[in-house]
């Protein structure tokens, strides 16, 4: 009796892995915010996509047909594939998916010298120590304190430490990059 | 009450009702940590500035199309288990000057070693069950020995003799095993010396021959008393148990005879404490002149301390977390990506590694078939 339940389990989700119909919801709620982490890492929004495909690739590969525990792992791996991209680590994937999409508007805020700024942060970041640099990421991509630990596998209360590191490294790493 | 700490002060920003009220009631009234405050606010800010690209709404309707073109043209049905490789690829020259072994040595018994002599915040019982690396520079290095009174041999390279003592800076470390280091003429061989089967991957990278040698490292025991040096600690112990090991060393093909690819399996070595607690064990060792801040801090934050290994990230490797047959392990690859090693607790007890003059997606494909 329960060999034959594992088995209908195991029907269920072969079949549901084999046909993409479990993964497109899982897929829906998650693909914003993989997005936005990437390209908090890569800077450029295409790029950002390109990484946000490869990673959802690789769930659909690591998880079959239940995507219960996934939704941390694909934005953790948006992070790391973003500073792979940035660091020339991995031969890039000569798949090029370009996505459409909608970019506002450049705000009144949004001046030249801003621009300026956010490529020197990719620079910085490639530079930076991985850990310093995806804790950045992650919390200044929305992650809460309990997300960054899990995703880094270190105690909550050392977020903050390894976050004031890593704030107080990006702002002399940017200052050095603006006086050369 | 103590100054707050500046990782507490950063939270405090961020999700306040998470700090305790008593962290707050101290700021208001501390002088020296507001200021403090303000000063990582001002970080905190700029950073948040520099990370605030224009919102980027994405079509999740064509991303979603796209995927699922390339799932199903590329069959992406299949579960995720290692496919035989089917690349060509000329080797790669010049091999690296180390040999396999040693390396695997750095890799393995380095680990324990290194961890025993960096983290001797093992509690009463240590027994990792999972791996974490740790960025150890050859300062660092230098600064562990000089600490522990350690010879270079003795980091590294494991012990080089079956049984011995060294004399510490705060105590004695001694070590005991059924003898030398011996090869094994066969995988069976090898698994009966060492008391467990030896796993090997059906599907080998492009450019591996076969196995050369198969060798087996006995059952070290390790011991450091601490002397009355070590205030508060006189007359406790810590004792680490690792080992036996077996390695397989993988040659070339087409006549290359150099190593290629190494495979090495342990039961995960377990630590135990006599006398001392682990926070004063930890104190006494994070407080030596000598230990760079940078590397406490790793260890501190390295988790939980009974069930978590530091790998120790050679200068000049990267490393990142990986999942071998989902559990956590960390890979490292050198800067030119032409030698990789990954380690791994493997979830039933054994300590994994596999290293190769290989990249990294090859040594991951070797260790997903051990998994």
């Amino acid at each position: 009796m329960a060999l034959s339940v594992r088995h209908n389990e195991r029907s269920e989700r072969l079949d549901a892995h084999g046909g993409t119909r479990a993964f497109e919801p899982f897929f829906r709620a998650n693909y914003r915010a993989v997005v936005r982490l990437a390209q908090g890492v890569v800077g450029d929004s295409q790029r950002a996509q390109d990484v946000a495909q490869e990673v959802f690739l690789a769930a659909y590969r690591r998880f079959p047909g239940d995507y219960e525990q996934a939704g941390g792992w694909v934005r953790v791996a948006a992070v790391h594939t973003g500073l792979n991209v940035l660091r020339g680590e991995r031969r890039r994937d000569r798949r090029q998916l370009r996505v459409n999409a909608v970019t506002p508007l450049p705000t009144p805020e949004d001046t030249v010298i801003e621009r300026e700024a956010r490529a020197d942060v990719r620079r910085v970041l490639g530079r930076l120590p991985r850990r310093s640099a995806a804790v950045l990421v992650m919390r200044h991509g929305g992650m809460s304190y309990v997300e960054i630990a899990e995703a880094l596998g270190v105690k909550v209360g050392h977020v903050g430490t390894l976050l004031r590191r890593a704030e107080t490294a990006l702002r002399k790493e940017m200052d050095r990059e603006t006086h050369f | 009450m103590r100054h707050i700490s500046e990782g507490v002060l950063r939270r405090l920003d961020d999700e306040p009702l998470a700090v305790p009220d008593r962290v707050a009631d101290h700021v208001a009234h501390c002088e020296r940590c507001r200021a403090r405050r303000a000063e990582i606010a001002h970080d905190t800010e700029r950073a948040a500035q520099l990370f605030s690209a224009p919102q980027l709404v994405p079509d999740v309707d064509v991303a979603w199309a796209l995927l699922e073109r390339e799932l199903r043209s590329h069959g992406a049905g299949e579960p995720d288990r290692p496919r035989p490789p089917v690349r060509v690829r000329p080797r790669r020259a010049p091999l690296p000057r180390v040999s396999l072994r040693a390396g695997l040595a750095i890799g393995t018994v380095g680990a324990v070693i290194v961890g025993t002599a960096a983290a001797a915040t093992f509690s009463n019982v240590f027994a990792p069950t999972h791996v974490a690396p740790v960025s150890v520079s050859r300062s660092d290095m230098r600064a562990i020995a000089a600490l522990a009174g350690l010879s270079s041999s003795q980091q590294f390279g494991g012990f080089t003799t079956p049984n011995g003592s060294s004399t510490l800076r705060f105590g004695t470390l001694t070590w005991s095993s059924s003898g030398n280091v011996r090869p094994a003429s066969s995988q069976a061989q090898a698994a009966a010396a060492a008391g467990f089967p030896v796993t090997l991957p059906a599907h080998l990278p492009p450019g591996v021959g076969a196995v050369q040698q198969f060798t087996v490292q006995p059952r070290v025991t390790a011991s450091v008393t601490f002397d009355s040096t070590a205030t508060g600690l006189a007359s406790s112990s810590v004792t680490v148990d690792a080992g036996p090991a077996v390695i397989a060393e993988y040659g070339g093909t087409n006549g290359v005879n150099a190593p290629t690819l190494g495979i090495a399996a342990m039961p995960r070595p377990t630590a135990r404490s006599a006398g001392a607690t682990m926070d004063q064990i930890e104190a006494f060792l994070l407080r030596q002149p000598g230990l760079p801040p940078q590397l406490a801090e790793e260890i501190r934050l390295l988790g939980d301390p009974k069930t978590t290994l530091p790998v120790p990230v050679p200068p000049g490797a990267s490393e990142r977390s990986v999942q071998i047959a989902g559990r956590p392990g960390v890979l490292l690859t050198d800067s030119s990506n032409t030698a990789s090693a990954v380690i791994w607790e493997d979830g039933a007890g054994m300590l994994r590694a596999v290293l190769g003059i290989l990249d990294a997606h090859d040594v991951l494909n070797v260790a997903g078939q051990l998994g």
